[in-house]
């Protein structure tokens, strides 16, 4: 008894030493970034390993907030990028269903398709992009950008999403129908709560695809007023005059949404939702 | 009647996402086939006209340093090596992450953070961390391990290597994610049902974690190898634009050396094709593998 | 179903017809784009202020793009008809872009007297005509150095080694080096020019063939070389993030580095002094780095009737009390020839020093080959210092490299 006891308490201690480790791991280029932005001088780089430096100074946050349009960068980037989440969700979530749950015709060439998407190297389709995009009238608009990014998020997520349907029993949804449902309610009332941590996968991914964007954003953005983020950090930096001070304030704060979008979210995400409601 | 709305129901669904990628990348790939077939470079820049396949030729044989052949071959092993360990680690963490313990959200918020931060200071700061004299990296193999210091950055070898740690960190926490939402579709009674039958660990993560993660893991790999293949951030900035001597570049990032620095777009459009069509091959031969495509039932 | 969705497709496609023509530029509206760094913005946007109040109903906007995403973003956007109305850079942006055909001459524009008033040096002229105006003038490298750790300057090659080993220390005595006499980015070959003009080399001829095979070039790889093995006086590993860091945390007396950087390293709290780079005992030759002036040049799609505009928009940038100001906030070298008789610029310790650099330096060539030579150069120039390959192995590589990368980027 008592050595069974015994190697579940040094399981969990093992386990706790080894999240631990990777924690450290995971922290300390962060930390970095945190010294970097509490450095007086802009450097990127420092002959001492401290982390808090000396002469440590908030100077680069506060100038973020009162000297650079920090907060129109975030505001700018809050509205593309939710956009692009509840678009990209909702489509992808349908989509996902329909390849998973019924065969049409072209199913096959429809999923390898989307993949195809994915191949090719961004940087060799920014021309063609700006000249269709102008030609649509859609440079420098916020449309531009939130179909683009959508279309850059989609292929992970519907095949996310449809691999996760997979894992549910279609038995579920002809259970609903005896129940009276049609197939539409069937889908959103049954099985879209079973996919909660599938949409959750793609909602987090497509909120980083928009949030951290930056090739297609300079390409489409011209005017200081739209820039989102990724194109006010950019404003930073110089090929050999950063200004670090600043860039990592920015890259500290530019993440603190992320990581309370993934908490927020992570609750459906690790829910342990079970399926056991029909068997076999 | 049925068949008709069964029809419907689909179109509704699965339409607009495609309408939306046709879109927005067809266009482009068009654009690019024509272009890899023509001679765009400096002087032919707005008056280029086809010139069959004298491009593609010279991405096979230009006498470059180092040549297709071997780039094509670092590719591959930067490919295969980042994803794995993502992967692995990914899924590993992911496993730990989904029992009862303490703190088990602080861990995550942890884990995560890589993915989070803005990945052009990280990689700079990473560069930091691999020099020889005052980086962090070096410091600790030193002090700590009382191992000789590696010359992470002046050795193609290590510069290579150095990329590919880096992304191994930025890429670990994507895999865990999706490994944790996958965990959450396998019911708890399988692994009661594998308990009462005396299973040992690694019999459960083999007959019933594994296969049922595969559904929704299996994606993320897929595109896991071709993003992976296609990163050009990381190995520019942690090698400073294929530093030593143009040793650590990988297809991509020699693309783009080769058509922003001299302007050779044409060039550029035929190698992206190569690029294209090497990575439809292996996906197509993954995906085949792993049976991706079946549906449901 | 098939039916369905070829009709959808079908209308699809015909939406995308009438949803757009060409964007109209507006005329009252004059768009920069710039590659300037934090504190040279703030003044432009200061001065384009002043601008906007002498001119109720125009809007003028600056927008930054790095570098090197300036070159190739506007490259894009002119091909496709249409970018900013003034892009503004270094001068070896004008080589491409006048191959391309997408600046404007600006001989007419601005007219030979106006022109008479600025440094030669700050007019771009390629194949006959001018392409670029600038207002400052310089992105050249000087020798930097802590006015704590070292009170004079070397003058010579011989001075800076017998003066960098004296500054190389270990001071705890732990067996590696704390403090270096000198470092600088010294594996890229922008900031290898010096000590090859010091040697006699050049990049090129005057009609723009590579000259990398020559004594010159095998002299200077071979004396960074010693630099660093012999004399030891320079780190093992240096990029420029790290010598910056080095020099910021006053573990180095000296360091390479351009005017851009001048004000970073004040702002850090170091006291430095600005002085000419070196000239080595061997050849008499001063050290010369490039020097490149920094200017507008107007878009080729601006609509004829917009030009007027866009040249008041420069020549008002370019007014003395403007660029004096510039010059005073940022020490950098200005343009128009009266400035220099002023007492700010005569007196100032740092522009002086800057400006004997400017005048002992080379003009950076504006040719597109120019880029296809720092191309070559650089696997070659970082395998010698790797002990890959002898000097003189790597000077016959860079010109051969050299050669075959120009013939590609003309075919």
């Amino acid at each position: 008894m008592t050595s069974r006891k015994n190697k579940k308490y040094y399981l969990k201690a093992a386990t706790h030493a080894v999240l631990v480790l990777f924690a450290i791991i995971a922290v300390y280029p962060v930390l970095q970034v945190v010294t970097i932005s509490l450095r007086p001088s802009d450097k990127l780089l420092s002959t001492s390993l401290e982390i808090i430096p000396e002469n440590a100074t908030l100077k680069s946050y506060i100038s973020l907030f009162t000297d650079q349009p920090f907060l129109l960068w975030v505001r700018n980037s809050a509205l593309v990028s939710i956009t692009v989440t509840l678009t990209g969700v909702a489509l992808a979530s349908m989509s996902g269903y329909a390849f998973s749950r019924f065969n049409f015709i072209g199913r096959r060439m429809g999923l390898l398709s989307l993949l195809l998407t994915q191949m090719f190297p961004a940087t060799m389709l920014l021309l063609p992009m700006y000249l269709m995009l102008i030609y649509l009238g859609l440079i420098n608009t916020y449309l531009g950008i939130i179909i683009t990014y959508t279309a850059t998020a989609l292929p992970f997520c519907i095949w996310t999403m449809k691999g996760y349907y997979d894992t549910i029993p279609v038995s579920l949804e002809e259970a609903a129908r005896i129940d009276g449902c049609n197939q539409f309610e069937a889908f959103y009332r049954v099985i879209l709560p079973l996919a909660a941590p599938a949409l959750v996968i793609t909602g987090l991914f497509s909120f980083m695809t928009a949030w951290s964007e930056y090739i297609v954003a300079a390409q489409i953005l011209q005017d200081t007023a739209l820039w989102t983020l990724p194109l006010g950090l950019k404003s930073f930096e110089a090929n050999m005059s950063t200004e670090w001070g600043l860039y990592g304030a920015a890259s500290l704060i530019v993440m603190v949404p992320v990581v309370v979008l993934f908490l927020v979210l992570s609750r459906w995400l690790v829910s342990g939702l079970t399926l056991g409601s029909v068997k076999g | 009647m049925n068949k008709f709305y069964r029809n419907i129901f689909i179109f509704i669904f699965a339409a607009p996402a495609f309408i939306v990628l046709i879109g927005v990348v067809f266009y482009p790939f068009i654009y690019n086939v024509v272009i890899s077939f023509s001679n765009m470079n400096l002087s032919h820049i707005k008056d280029w006209h086809i010139v069959g396949p004298k491009q593609y030729v010279k991405v096979f044989t230009e006498p470059t340093e180092p040549t297709f052949f071997v780039i094509f071959l670092k590719t591959v092993i930067w490919t295969v090596v980042n994803v794995t360990f993502h992967v692995v680690l990914g899924v590993f963490l992911a496993l730990l992450l989904n029992q009862k313990i303490r703190g088990r959200s602080v861990y995550r918020t942890l884990l995560i953070l890589p993915w989070a931060i803005p990945q052009y200071i990280v990689a700079l700061t990473w560069r930091g961390m691999f020099n020889y004299q005052y980086g962090s990296i070096n410091l600790i193999i030193t002090k700590y391990l009382h191992l000789p210091a590696v010359e992470w950055l002046k050795n193609p070898e290590e510069a290579f290597l150095s990329c590919i740690l880096t992304n191994v960190w930025l890429g670990f926490p994507f895999m865990m994610v999706v490994a944790l939402g996958a965990l959450q579709s396998i019911p708890q009674e399988l692994y009661e049902a594998a308990d009462i039958d005396g299973a040992s660990w690694y019999k459960k993560l083999t007959s019933i974690t594994i296969p049922l993660i595969r559904p929704v893991m299996i994606p993320a790999i897929t595109l896991g190898i071709v993003w992976t293949f296609n990163n050009l951030n990381i190995v520019w900035l942690v090698s400073n634009g294929g530093e030593p001597s143009d040793k650590t570049h990988i297809l991509v990032s020699f693309v783009y050396k080769a058509a922003f620095n001299l302007y050779r777009y044409g060039y550029a459009a035929a190698l992206s094709m190569v690029i294209f069509f090497i990575l439809l091959v292996m996906s197509l031969t993954f995906m085949k593998s792993t049976k991706a495509t079946e549906a449901a039932y | 179903m098939r039916i369905h969705k070829i009709t959808y497709c079908f209308l699809l496609l015909l939406s995308f017809i009438p949803l757009s023509c060409t964007v109209k530029r507006d005329l009252n509206r004059v768009v920069i784009w710039h590659q300037m760094r934090v504190d040279e913005r703030v003044i432009l946007e200061s001065q384009l202020k002043k601008f906007m109040e002498h001119h109720p109903g125009v809007r003028v906007e600056a927008i930054y793009k790095e570098t090197e995403e300036l070159r190739s973003g506007f490259i894009v956007a002119a091909i496709a008809g249409q970018g900013p109305d003034l892009v503004y850079g270094p001068s070896d942006q004008v080589g491409p872009f006048q191959v391309m055909n997408i600046i404007y001459p600006l001989e007419d524009l601005f007219g030979s007297e106006y022109l008479s008033k600025f440094n030669p040096k700050a007019l771009t002229r390629y194949m006959g005509h001018l392409y670029q105006i600038a207002d400052k003038l310089g992105n050249h490298l000087t020798l930097v150095y802590n006015k704590k750790l070292l009170e004079r300057p070397p003058e010579t090659d011989e001075e800076l080694i017998e003066m960098g080993k004296k500054l190389t220390v270990d001071l705890n005595g732990d067996g590696t080096i704390d403090m270096y006499g000198l470092v600088w980015n010294y594996t890229e070959p922008y900031f290898f020019i010096p000590f090859m003009t010091g040697f006699g080399g050049w990049v090129m001829d005057d009609n723009g063939n590579p000259t990398l095979d020559n004594p010159g070039v095998v002299d200077g790889l071979k004396f960074i070389k010693d630099l660093r093995d012999k004399y030891k006086i320079i780190p093992a590993e240096a990029d420029y993030n790290i010598a910056d860091a080095l020099f910021k945390d006053g573990k180095a007396a000296m360091i390479i580095n351009g005017d851009w950087s001048w004000s970073g390293y004040r702002k850090a709290g170091i006291d430095i002094g600005i002085a000419p780079l070196p000239k080595i005992i061997k050849t008499g030759l001063w050290c010369a780095p490039m020097v490149s002036p920094k200017g507008f040049s107007i878009n080729i799609t601006v609509p004829k009737e917009k030009l007027p505009l866009v040249a008041e928009v420069v020549k008002f940038l370019m007014e003395p009390a403007n660029q004096l100001e510039t010059a005073r906030q940022l020490n950098t070298m200005p343009t128009r020839v009266e400035l220099y008789e002023d007492p700010f610029i005569k007196n100032d310790d740092i522009l002086r020093n800057s400006q004997i650099q400017i005048e002992r330096g080379r003009p950076m060539p504006v040719v597109p080959e120019l880029r296809a030579i720092w191309d070559a150069m650089r696997p070659s120039y970082q395998a010698v210092l790797g002990g890959v390959i002898s000097p003189e192995q790597a000077a016959r590589d860079m010109q051969r490299l050299a050669l075959r990368k120009i013939a590609e980027m003309n075919e």
